[in-house]
């Protein structure tokens, strides 16, 4: 069973001369253990995707199954269950709270939700993101690569199956773009999670198992020479 | 709680600001309640110490003690349990540059409002009496030989009470024949048997007859009726229920705008998956927690105000009222804290993280 489907998925905006199609009869699958690239110009449909892919919005038209369950009819309450619990966001503005440290970052997940990663392998997540040390510093006590790390982190301590990635790497330097994309690769391999990376930056690719290209709402899978390096 | 203490240890400066804020306004609500509390018993403690319930006065007399006059003679006490007749003058009370405005209160010495002697002893011979203790702090002393205004009579204190004021002016305990030389002079005689009303105490205030030119007053409803008690007391109840909305509203203005400026965090909170609930709980929380944090600290301030304030201010806690205002400011903070809640529940998390 694919972690994430979507069945013709349509997203109009507006209605008569202003509509806009951003997702135009939308099929995409990802499996667990696979890390998906979507790439596209500003406007193109990318964050419409992302967003209704991780039940923030929903189609106009379509189906979108999370693990099985179609959460296209699901209410709000039930949508924000199934984000708590399947998916994993790490977005392009952080999604740190500012006032808590990385430590208190997960703790506030433990707060609302159990089943989170163990003392163990939080450590072991820490160590392989290298922000072990980092564990009692405030978001604004990091750089914005540590930052994008410990968004990371937190994207995964709650164990989710899936992982939707919007610009991951939008504030950072090349090096420590490719760093995070390689982090993002181990672990979706180590941990068999589904990664979904919307972003314009085509640096990215080389670590990557499939790439698809969004433009004017229409999603294509692209053919790649070689695979993922 | 978690999220509401982090923020707060975080942003202390803020938080701080705003409990001070808080701290301002009970510490003002406490105070004025004392206040209210201290000029009520201003006014009132005689009546108090009478530990009756009721009064008998003329009707004619719009239940006003000194406007009451009847003979003594009017009422026999059928129908209560017991009942003692009263005497009473306004008077300013004299001794070489030392004035203070007195009420003097006509008694027999054996009635149920005959006070306790705190100091000295009691009245027995005319022209003694027993005077309440604030005359004592005003620098009156047991021997003082008081000259009384509009009157020929001379007083000689011989014992002290405590809390026996009647409508702001310290009691001049004596017995009936003392009162009538004061008021009369050399009439006294001609008036004898004059009396402004009957202490009574009973179960049935209703039953008891009098006659057409009498009336039974319940003890709570001659005490609203003295001279400015109930205006002063509406207006001071006024400021504090006042400051009651006042708080709230600060209260939910600067955690609506806190709340504002915080919406694109609760909004990528709440696309995390972290429920509107738990987020509301968490500012609900919070506003609970400064609440407190302000009523607390106000209470205290208050307090030590208290040891520090002049015996002229009439200020005097009840700790039972003071609770129950410093419930009521929390709660009503809390309920400001209504108008955040629901801006938190209406965040769109898509709109939060600009999708």
């Amino acid at each position: 069973m694919p972690a994430l489907e979507m069945h013709e998925v349509n997203k109009v905006f507006g209605t008569g001369h202003t509509m806009v199609e951003a997702l135009d009869k939308t099929n995409f699958t990802a499996d667990s253990g696979e890390l998906i690239v979507v790439v596209g110009p500003s406007g193109s449909g990318k964050s419409t995707f992302l967003t209704i892919a991780g039940g923030l919005q929903t189609p106009s038209y379509g189906e979108v199954m999370i693990n099985g369950h179609n959460i296209t009819q699901m209410k709000e309450k039930k949508r924000s269950h199934v984000r708590l619990h399947e998916i994993g966001f790490i977005l392009q503005a952080s999604n740190l709270v500012p006032f808590l440290t990385v430590d208190e970052q997960m703790t506030l997940l433990d707060k609302v939700k159990t089943n989170n990663l163990s003392e163990d392998e939080l450590q072991d997540l820490y160590q392989s993101l290298g922000i072990e040390p980092l564990r009692d510093k405030y978001p604004s006590e990091l750089s914005g690569g540590e930052r994008q790390r410990v968004a990371i982190a937190k994207g995964l301590y709650s164990d989710p199956s899936i992982l939707l990635a919007d610009e991951p790497t939008a504030s950072l330097d090349t090096d420590r773009a490719f760093e995070v994309m390689k982090m993002l690769n181990d672990l979706t391999k180590k941990r068999n999670k589904t990664t979904i990376v919307v972003t314009h930056d085509t640096r990215l690719l080389d670590y990557c198992d499939k790439v698809y290209a969004i433009t004017d709402g229409e999603i294509q899978l692209q053919q790649r020479e070689h695979g993922n390096s | 709680m978690f999220l509401a203490w982090k923020e707060i240890k975080y942003n202390k400066l803020r938080y701080t600001l705003i409990t001070g804020v808080l701290v301002l306004v009970s510490y003002l609500v406490f105070f004025l309640s004392g206040l209210a509390n201290g000029l009520e018993q201003l006014n009132r403690e005689a009546v108090d110490k009478w530990n009756a319930d009721g009064i008998i006065l003329t009707e004619e007399s719009d239940i006003n003690l000194p406007r009451s006059n009847m003979n003594i003679d009017d009422f026999n006490g059928k129908g209560v349990e017991a009942y003692a007749a009263l005497g009473q003058l306004n008077a300013i009370a004299s001794v070489g540059e030392r004035q203070s405005n007195v009420s003097i209160f006509g008694i027999k010495e054996d009635k149920l409002i005959m006070p306790d002697v705190t100091e000295g002893e009691s009245f027995s011979e005319k022209g003694e009496v027993i005077a309440d203790d604030t005359l004592q702090e005003e620098g009156f002393q047991i021997g003082d030989e008081l000259e009384i205004s509009s009157s020929d009579t001379v007083l000689t204190i011989v014992g002290f009470t405590d809390n026996a004021r009647f409508n702001a002016a310290p009691v001049l305990y004596t017995n009936m024949d003392t009162l009538q030389q004061v008021r009369f002079g050399e009439a006294a005689d001609n008036n004898e048997g004059v009396v402004n009303g009957f202490v009574v105490r009973g179960d049935n205030l209703a039953d008891v007859s009098v006659d057409d030119e009498l009336q039974v007053v319940e003890t709570s409803t001659f005490i609203e009726n003295l001279p400015g008690y109930t205006a002063q007391n509406l207006t001071l109840t006024f400021m504090i229920y006042f400051l009651f909305i006042i708080s709230a509203v600060i209260l939910a203005i600067f955690l609506y705008v806190l709340t504002i400026q915080k919406v694109s965090m609760f909004g990528v909170m709440k696309a995390q998956g972290i429920p509107g609930k738990y987020l509301a709980k968490s500012v609900v929380a919070q506003t609970f927690q400064l609440a407190v944090a302000g009523v607390a600290i106000g209470f205290l301030l208050t307090i030590l105000t208290g040891f520090f304030l002049p015996a002229a201010v009439p200020v005097a806690f009840d700790y039972l009222t003071m609770l129950l205002y410093g419930l009521v400011l929390i709660a009503v903070s809390v309920l400001g804290a209504f108008i955040s809640v629901r801006t938190i529940v209406k965040i769109d998390p898509l709109k939060a993280i600009g999708g």
